[in-house]
């Protein structure tokens, strides 16, 4: 099934000139895994942002085309309705933080109370979350008392109890320290693991090659590919795009190494192994 | 250049954040890596004069950083804050960028001089009346390297550089660091991107809870993959695919690691 | 944790007290000593207010507050014992100076309202949450909107407070004397302003798209997490202010 259709999406921030979305189509499955790659400024953070309905209802400016999650048109609904269908993380922890809880476990509260759940409902709902998310021994900690980590999966967890069938990272472990980094990737598995279907715009292109089904690599605000990793990942123009392939991918395609019978070289730690290994050991 | 002996910090009292820390910081460009929390930042406050040791001295170039306040080191040593928005607040690039020689009490013209040197550096040398607001955040992070460059003090700092850089963006950064090495300055880092590390910095110094548990060559140091392990610091892609495929050499680039397979074959 | 707030847990009636009649008991600190400015009832009212400050055993907490407090008053006890127009009766002299009852009276007056409702207030703030007590006027119809920003700020300002060191520190850093004289340190307080704004500004952004896409903005009725903080006798008590408001006006009037 269909979970998001976009179709010709154009989309100009007020007092800009130039068109941060041009022209991008896509479908997305229920359930799939998708990377969002590309250079600063390539429209990454814009799409995210269209797909919970940020662009066009918070900013305004110009919108063209459609974007048609689940069925409903975004631009027909409001953010407070899109969020039911759709959540998003932003990179900087701190500043998701409402700022007006005292405890994880209320701050978690917080989407649930602003959409009418009842009391009952959202006590499952969120210690669903703070189990998945594997934050249950902070649920009384204040929210900003937490670890980098350990304060973005409380962001996720936040979106999680809302209970979207689709979340949107928009690179979520850009300002982590590495054990954070991992913590939060290892929660994103589970939550796709879980059926959730994920988009997840990211600069670490060695995680993005191990986890997605496929990847989405734009530039200058246009779609330039959207396939499976190996195949994105061994084009010839990815340095043109302003995004560097895997180291695996990179040291593979130096000594001209393809995955076997295929035309795409690996992508993964372990595929790099299969391939060079056997010789010189 | 740096002499740091019997070092000890804390925030509270009973809660010490940096314990007895010696170290001798040479030429070498050194990268600074841990967890969060392990003390890394501290450690460079205290450089910086920033804040006053606890317990323990600090020498650089001679000078004990205990007798001077911060403005009077920044003659010595710069430091980027990893947040761009924590430094940036003139509402022109270049004025910016002529914020500290003109602090340091260099004339004008020459302040203007290192300004455009540093910009050009950096890539923004083409945008020097635009307001730094109005700039990315990858390229405010470039200008706030830049304000430190053109300081032209002997020791750089940069902390966390490359976080929200892209590919050119780290490009940019790899060639900065490469001109100051050439000038001789030394250039450290605090910084979670060790692929970075590898190809830029000759020397690693592993920060755990508050102490230097590993110090070295940078080749000797992501060799050590219990100790790495234990302060939860991962070795660079490329050094684990070598060791993956079993050799015992410990790769830092994947140049290195192309030329080796490539004489392999050869042999 | 990074909150100004200055609640104090602990387990008393007064703590267990809803925010709503608190609310009220300070309406009738305000309004008791205007009605009856009797100085004998502002000083019943300062007794009651010191009562149930001890009673929440949170009165250790309120000396800093009732410190900075005196210090003014005393200043307002010698001007007015002094200098008031209208002095006649001499209490004592000192040197060339001499203290009168008159002015005494009056500032003493002052005083007493001053103490009751700043009494008044510190029991409401050291024994509520700011978020039960924001909870429970948005319950009554206060704006949810109106009440995330009362109860924001106070977690915001402490996150300003710190990245206004931050900023300090990158300026030091560059070179900027901000240590030593008060003159040097105003020169380095300006230019802090700009990045201090600006950065908070920059994460309201951010902080209200978070808010958004969490329905912030929903149209439909809210539910609460936490049950509405009942108590068993606060209509018994918010009437029993009324009437005592009520009976004040009345005896003024009749009286």
């Amino acid at each position: 099934m269909k979970k998001i259709i976009v179709e010709n999406l154009k989309y100009k921030y007020p007092l800009s000139e130039k068109l941060a979305l041009n022209n991008v189509s896509f479908e997305i499955e229920q359930g799939e895994f998708i990377g969002v790659i590309g250079r600063n400024l390539s429209g990454k953070s814009t799409l995210c942002q269209a797909m919970v309905g940020l662009v066009p209802h918070f900013y305004k400016g110009a919108y063209g085309g459609k974007v048609i999650i689940d069925g409903l048109e975004v631009r027909n609904y409001s953010i407070a309705d899109i969020s039911l269908k759709v959540g998003i993380v932003f990179q900087n922890p701190f500043t998701q933080i409402t700022g007006s809880k005292m405890t994880v476990y209320e701050e978690i509260a917080f989407g649930l109370e602003n959409l009418g759940i009842s009391r009952a409902e959202m006590i499952n709902r969120i210690d669903f979350a703070l189990n998945l998310l594997k934050i249950a021994p902070f649920k009384e900690r204040s929210p900003f008392d937490l670890s980098g980590g350990q304060m973005q999966r409380m962001a996720i967890a936040s979106i999680i109890a809302m209970k979207p069938e689709i979340i949107v990272l928009d690179e979520p472990t850009s300002q982590l320290d590495p054990e954070g980094s991992e913590e939060v990737f290892r929660a994103i598995q589970d939550l796709s693991k879980q059926g959730i279907t994920v988009i997840l715009a990211e600069h670490k292109m060695e995680k993005m090659a191990e986890f997605c089904n496929r990847i989405l690599l734009l530039d200058d605000g246009k779609v330039v590919d959207f396939d499976v990793p190996e195949k994105v990942f061994s084009r010839d123009d990815l340095g043109e795009h302003g995004v560097n392939a895997p180291v695996y991918t990179r040291v593979c395609k130096a000594l001209n190494k393809k995955k076997a019978g295929t035309n795409d070289y690996p992508v993964t730690l372990e595929e790099a192994v299969r391939v060079l290994g056997g010789m010189g050991l | 250049m740096i002499t740091v002996s019997n070092l000890s910090y804390a925030y509270q009292k009973g809660n010490p954040v940096l314990i007895d820390i010696h170290l001798n910081i040479d030429q070498r460009s050194t990268a600074i890596i841990g967890q969060n929390g392990a003390g890394k930042t501290t450690f460079v406050k205290l450089l910086k004069g920033l804040l006053k040791p606890f317990e323990g001295e600090v020498f650089i170039q001679n000078q004990q950083v205990k007798n001077r306040t911060a403005a009077e080191l920044a003659k010595i040593i710069g430091l980027v804050f990893q947040n761009p928005n924590d430094q940036i607040f003139k509402n022109k690039v270049l004025d910016e960028v002529m914020f500290g020689p003109l602090n340091m009490g260099i004339d004008k013209q020459q302040a203007t001089e290192n300004a455009m040197e540093a910009l050009e550096m950096v890539g923004l040398h083409d945008k020097l009346d635009m307001n730094p607001h109005d700039l990315s955040l990858s390229e405010k992070k470039l200008l706030c390297i830049a304000s430190v460059v053109a300081m032209d003090t002997n020791i750089i700092i940069l902390d966390e550089p490359t976080i929200a850089q892209d590919y050119q963006g780290k490009e940019t950064i790899k060639k900065v660091i490469k001109t100051l090495k050439e000038k001789n300055k030394l250039v450290m880092t605090i910084i979670h991107d060790m692929d970075f590390v590898a190809e830029n910095f000759e020397r690693t110094i592993v920060f755990n809870e508050g102490k230097v548990i590993l110090d070295g060559d940078t080749r000797f140091v992501f060799a050590q993959k219990d100790i790495l392990k234990s302060a939860h610091v991962e070795a660079p892609e490329i050094t684990k695919l070598g060791e993956k495929l079993g050799y015992r050499k410990t790769f830092l680039t994947i140049e290195e690691f192309i030329d080796y397979k490539n004489q392999e074959r050869n042999l | 944790m990074r909150s100004i707030s200055l609640y104090t847990e602990r387990n008393t009636v007064i703590h267990a007290m809803d925010p709503i009649s608190k609310l009220f008991y300070i309406l009738f600190a305000l309004l008791i000593p205007i009605i009856l400015p009797s100085i004998k009832v502002s000083i019943v009212c300062v007794v009651l207010g010191l009562i149930f400050l001890l009673v929440a055993r949170v009165f250790k907490k309120t000396i800093p507050v009732f410190s900075f407090v005196f210090l003014i008053l005393l200043t307002v006890i010698i001007i007015q014992g002094l200098f008031r127009p209208g002095n006649q009766t001499t209490l004592f002299h000192f040197g060339p100076f001499t203290l009168y009852k008159e002015g005494l009276m009056f500032a003493f007056g002052v005083a007493f309202r001053v103490i009751n409702i700043v009494s008044a207030f510190m029991i409401l703030i050291l024994t509520t949450k700011p978020s039960d007590l924001v909870e429970s006027l948005v319950r009554k119809g206060l704006s949810s909107k109106i009440g995330y920003v009362i109860i924001s700020v106070f977690q915001i300002i402490p996150e300003m407070m710190s990245s206004m060191e931050t900023i300090t520190d990158a300026q030091r850093s560059r070179g900027m004397e901000t240590e030593g004289n008060l003159q040097t340190r105003m020169k380095a307080f300006l230019p802090l302003l700009g990045p201090v704004i600006l950065g908070s500004l920059a994460n309201t952004k951010e902080r209200a798209m978070a808010l958004e896409v969490r329905g912030f903005n929903s149209k439909g009725p809210k539910t609460y997490l936490l049950e509405e903080k009942k108590y068993r006798y606060s209509k018994v008590v918010q009437w029993g202010i009324l009437l005592g408001i009520a009976c004040a006006l009345a005896w003024r009037i009749l009286v």
